[in-house]
């Protein structure tokens, strides 16, 4: 089925707070698909780690609107965006920020970098020398950057929107997948549906919608949202359902590496801002569902027997995820 | 290396060879079959040495086995002694036609001969080549494990000591040897099977799932094998006197033998006075001739349990000793008995009890509990025998101080329940007066022949619905030495001493100095009764005389006037001594001339029940009809009554509304989904079902909108009461929600009602009667279930 709101009109309990997610959430999601259309479900998976405080990875082929949709996500909300393009010769200090000796006051001064900012867009991060990209990773980790001793914390909310090319495109570094486990999600965008890509020829030809985007939120209330997230209640029960999913993608024979502790946190976060997004103040199994592809896939490393079948770690994950029997009373 | 798997069938072929072992008498038997079985292996082994294709080796197997054969087991017929000729093979056919007649004459175990010694060669000749091609040549060893169990089976059908633990162990183990030295050869050719995991503890767990598997496929194997047979009814016994039915005796195919009662009653009232046998005698009062014992009185008839036969049964040498007896009896009577050629053939021999030494030609087995003494084969007509029995007639005073029975089967006192209690009281009271046994016996005895009884060999008949013993003893008063006989044994033994029935003749009428003649008219029933130092002792209930069973004699020792004449409740018991054997049998068929008319007017009771059966049935026939009618159809509605019970049970949960109702609203909706067959997976949310639920349709129908809504509704209530912070913890709606948990509960009811509706409009016609005649939601198999590997690791 698809994850809308549709159900809503059947009774589903919608709360206050949990409202403003919904109303903040349909604004934003109104504001990008003017720009592109005929994504809603990388949209709502770039909303849902909005609100989690997570960082998003979008891997796809050029110029499938990559950039455009970090783009388009920065422009709908009111708040500052910088954009790195990550190339070879791309050093740590163009990200964090460099300190300047200024001669007539006699001191040094600190030159942050674009890392400052709410939503960094890293385009093509898989160009950039393993150096740089670990610069960028850790302060995507601390949410805070040390320079010269001193460390300064990163404004919430503080988002990296990283794009990169499949691997064997040529010229990329590979991130390691110590690196791609920080990621809470990673999305693909995909070619667009003809339609929509006949909507694109028409929308792009006279101007450029992005530039037409007015915010539609400001940084302020992004936070007091997040906030609001942390009170979605998640049962027992679905705790348990999290760490057994988790738990399966490490015993599972197709798997050389699972999913970390770290996965589990992400995937509890998404959920719960899943769950928000849907109007929803309680989570329940098809959140988790929903996000378990995009959460844990990217993290897993498939054992040879799985390449020797051509699985890929999405497939093996929607296959542990129909496996796994729902938390219910018994 | 490649000899290695003939030298294993070898040793697998030897090893059954002792099987037969208790089968045959005589001590070298095997040696052909063991010779011809070595000399199959040998070839077979140097041949493969030479590595070249096994085709030729059965055909090389055959030759030397010839070889060797004509010298062995045909010798001086062959061509340079060896080479077999025409005359060897008229020799084998002889010599074969010996071993099939002399296997199927003589029972186990059958003296070695000739032509016993071919046939068992030759078996394991077939058996060894069969072996060879099997293990070597096919590569399934597993599958000699069949020609053993084919072997393993003779002793099994034949013998009924059946299989020594020996022989079966050697056997097995031979299979053993074979399997194991596979396995190894195997191991040698393509390598050893590696262990999952590279650690050792890895392997240990390896090894201890592997070993686990086994044991339990081997406790599930042990247990089946011991279980099954004792479910399988007929798979039991190896006994071959059986009680089959009233007529047929002898339930295993081996002998078929008319049941002694219904014989006496034909031989009795047969209008004839056919002589049955002649026999001589040195004694000049005869016992009567016993020939068969009924020891198990069944609430009906009395019927004699199985007798065995085995080695330890055959009748060579002395016969066991009579039980009861301590020392040796003087064999002092010799009898010589000449059956009638005329006569019925008999299984069991008429003997004097107890009979000490029998001389008979042929197979005869002897039980030793009743000395009776009987074949397994087809005996002859018209034999004669001889036979040495001793005295039996102790004097009264033994018997009166005779002690309770201490060395006998408590089976003898035995009686099946139902026995009217009116029998009980009658027997108390004629034994009221009797402090010893032997006085109980005798006053036993003494209340059939007091007078009061009435011999008739056509008793008239008994109403249906009486019990035929106490109509017998206490109404009519009419019968035969049957009635006699079976009636005293069972008030004796509910007089508390041991008592059967015995079947034979009387001694017949003596025709000249020693000689006596037993007609068909003689046969006759008497009960014996056991005394410890005795044994057991002939009593005389039927009245004998012209108005009774003509030669039937009452013995010296029941007339008690010797043992404590005080003591008996009989006034006159010089009354009774005067029967003496002197009246002819020709009595017998002029007491009963009307009933030859209806020779099967012995058994009425039989008779009359089944006429009053049919009576009951011609009146309603159409009652058992329409009771398996209305039976059926509560058979068949069982299932839908069984599923509406659950229905109806969850009806009090659903109504209360709140979490609990959610629940139980849900599990209706799921058995409903399972009895349409409408798949139901674990692994689904509740709503991930309802939205699946809303695309049903099979053939492009989909479920009614307001059903699909009821379902939302009842998938958002259930995920609500699953996922959601319970009401206590606070909020708007679930405070809602218990204000009104009533509403709540009939809402749920009624979307469950609509959905149900709109579920079953959607299913197929079959689909639809199979949820009302068979909920598959019964049945727990059908539950949806988790995927072993999919078990959640915290629980």
């Amino acid at each position: 089925m698809s994850l809308g709101t549709q159900h809503d009109g059947h009774g589903g309990d919608v709360r206050g707070d949990v409202g403003a997610v919904v109303a903040v959430a349909d604004r934003v999601r109104g504001a990008i698909e003017t720009v592109i259309e005929g994504k809603p479900e990388v949209l709502r998976i770039a909303l849902t780690v909005m609100l989690a405080e997570g960082h998003l990875l979008i891997e796809d082929v050029p110029g499938v609107g990559k950039t455009m949709m970090a783009k388009a996500l920065g422009r709908a909300v009111d708040c500052s965006v910088q954009r790195v393009q990550f190339t070879p010769d791309l050093l740590p200090s163009d990200i964090t920020g460099v300190s300047v000796y200024h001669q007539d006051r006699n001191e040094f001064e600190f030159n942050p970098g674009p890392v400052f900012a709410n939503i960094v867009l890293g385009d093509e991060i898989n160009r950039a020398s393993p150096k740089t990209q670990s610069a960028l990773l850790e302060c995507m980790e601390e949410r805070q950057v040390s320079v010269d001793g001193q460390t300064r914390t990163l404004e919430r909310p503080f988002m990296v929107v990283a794009t990169q090319n499949p691997a064997d495109m040529e010229g990329t570094y590979a991130l390691p997948e110590a690196q791609r486990d920080r990621f809470m999600a990673r999305v693909s965008v995909g070619y667009p549906s003809p339609q929509a890509e006949l909507d694109m020829i028409d929308a792009h030809s006279s101007r450029s919608p992005l530039e037409q985007l007015a915010p539609v939120t400001n940084a302020a209330e992004i936070r007091s949202l997040v906030d609001r997230i942390h009170n979605v209640h998640m049962a027992p029960g679905m705790r348990r359902y999290v760490v057994d999913l988790v738990n399966s993608t490490r015993t599972a024979p197709e798997l050389k590496l699972g999913a970390s502790p770290r996965a589990t946190l992400h995937l509890v976060r998404a959920a719960r801002a899943h769950a928000a997004l849907e109007g929803r103040h309680y989570v329940v199994p098809d959140d988790v569902q929903a996000l378990a592809v995009p959460v844990l896939a990217h993290r897993l490393l498939p054992g040879p027997e799985a390449q020797m079948e051509r699985l890929s770690a999405e497939q093996i994950v929607a296959k542990l995820v129909a496996r796994l029997p729902v938390p219910g009373p018994r | 290396m490649r000899a290695l798997m003939p030298l294993a069938a070898l040793v697998s072929m030897l090893a059954a060879l002792p099987l037969l072992n208790g089968l045959i008498r005589g001590g070298d038997w095997w040696i052909p079959a063991a010779v011809l079985v070595i000399a199959v292996a040998a070839v077979s082994a140097l041949y493969r040495l030479s590595g070249r294709n096994s085709f030729p080796v059965p055909f090389l197997q055959l030759i030397v086995a010839a070889l060797l054969f004509t010298p062995i087991l045909t010798p001086g017929t062959g061509f340079l002694g060896v080479v077999p000729t025409p005359d060897t093979f008229h020799q084998m056919w002889a010599l074969f036609q010996q071993g099939v007649h002399s296997i199927n004459t003589s029972a186990p175990p059958v003296p070695s001969s000739n032509g016993l010694r071919m046939i068992i060669a030759l078996t394991f000749l077939v058996f060894a080549m069969t072996a060879d091609f099997l293990a070597v040549t096919a590569r399934c060893p597993g599958m000699v494990g069949g020609l053993l169990l084919a072997l393993v089976l003779v002793p099994l059908a034949v013998d009924s000591t059946g299989l020594a633990w020996a022989q079966a162990g050697i056997c097995a183990a031979g299979f053993l040897v074979l399997l194991a030295t596979d396995m190894w050869v195997r191991g040698r050719e393509w390598g050893v099977r590696v262990p999952d995991g590279h650690d050792p503890a890895g392997r240990f767990t390896a090894r201890a799932v592997q070993l686990g598997t086994v044991a339990a496929a081997a406790a599930t194997a042990i247990a089946l094998a011991l279980s099954l047979p004792l479910l399988v009814p007929s798979l039991r016994t190896d006994a071959f006197y059986t009680m089959a039915d009233g007529s047929q005796f002898g339930s295993s195919g081996n002998v078929t033998t008319t049941h002694p009662l219904v014989s006496l009653r034909r031989d009795l009232a047969s209008s004839s006075d056919r002589t049955v046998l002649t026999y001589r005698s040195d004694a000049e009062d005869p016992e009567y001739l016993r020939t068969f014992v009924l020891d198990e009185f069944d609430g009906e008839n009395w019927t004699m349990s199985p007798v065995y036969t085995g080695r330890d049964s055959n009748l060579d040498g002395p016969l066991p000793l009579p039980p009861g007896r301590d020392e040796e009896p003087d064999a002092s009577v010799t009898t010589r008995v000449s059956l009638d050629s005329d006569a019925p053939r008999m299984e069991f021999l008429p003997l004097p009890y107890p009979a000490r030494s029998v001389e008979v030609s042929g197979d005869w087995y002897v039980d030793s509990d009743t000395l009776m003494v009987f074949t397994t084969d087809t005996p002859p007509t018209g034999f004669n025998f001889v036979v040495e029995s001793a005295d039996n007639r102790p004097d009264a005073r033994t018997l009166a101080e005779a002690g309770p029975p201490r060395s006998l089967s408590d089976n003898y006192l035995v009686l099946p329940g139902g026995i009217d209690d009116g029998v009980q009281e009658l027997t108390d009271s004629v034994t009221a007066n009797a402090d010893t046994a032997y006085e109980r016996a005798i006053a036993l005895q003494d209340f059939f022949t007091g007078g009061d009884f009435t011999y008739d060999l056509s008793p008239p008949a008994i109403p249906g619905d009486a019990d035929p013993l106490t109509y017998f003893l206490t109404e009519d008063r009419i019968g035969y030495c049957e009635q006699f006989a079976g009636a005293m044994a069972i008030m004796a033994r509910q007089a508390d001493i041991p008592a059967r029935v015995a079947v034979g003749y009387t001694a017949g009428q003596q025709v000249g100095d020693g000689r006596w003649s037993v007609s068909v008219g003689d046969a006759h029933a008497w009960p014996e009764l056991y005394f410890e130092g005795s044994g057991w002792v002939r009593f005389e209930p039927t009245p004998s005389s012209a108005q009774g069973q003509g030669s039937a004699s009452a013995p010296d020792y029941t007339s008690g006037s010797e043992a404590a004449p005080e003591s008996l409740p009989d006034p006159e018991p010089t009354a009774r001594d005067t029967p003496e054997p002197t009246e002819t049998a020709e009595d017998e068929p002029s007491a009963s001339p009307e009933e030859s008319e209806s020779p099967e007017g012995g058994p009425t009771d039989a008779a009359g029940g089944s006429t009053t059966g049919s009576d009951g049935s011609d009146r309603m026939p159409w009652l058992p009809a329409v009771g398996a009618l209305l039976a059926g159809l509560l058979l068949l509605a069982g299932p839908a009554l069984a599923r509406a019970l659950v229905r109806w049970s969850r009806g009090a949960a659903q109504a209360s509304g709140g979490v609990v109702g959610a629940h139980t609203a849900w599990r209706e909706l799921r058995d409903t989904c399972l009895d349409l067959g409408v798949e139901w997976s674990l692994t689904e949310s509740p709503r991930a079902t309802a939205a699946r639920l809303g695309a049903l349709g099979r053939d492009g129908t989909v479920l009614p909108s307001e059903a699909h809504a009821a379902v939302w509704r009842l998938a958002l209530a259930e995920e609500t009461a699953r996922y959601a912070p319970a009401p206590a913890e606070g909020g708007t709606a679930a405070a809602g929600g218990t204000a009104d948990s009533a509403a709540n509960g009939d809402r749920l009811a009624a979307d469950l009602a609509t959905a149900r509706k709109g579920l079953t409009a959607t299913a197929t016609g079959g689909d639809r009667w199979r949820a009302i005649l068979l909920p598959r939601s019964l049945a727990p198999w059908r539950r949806p279930r988790v995927a072993a590997e999919a078990v959640p690791a915290v629980s």
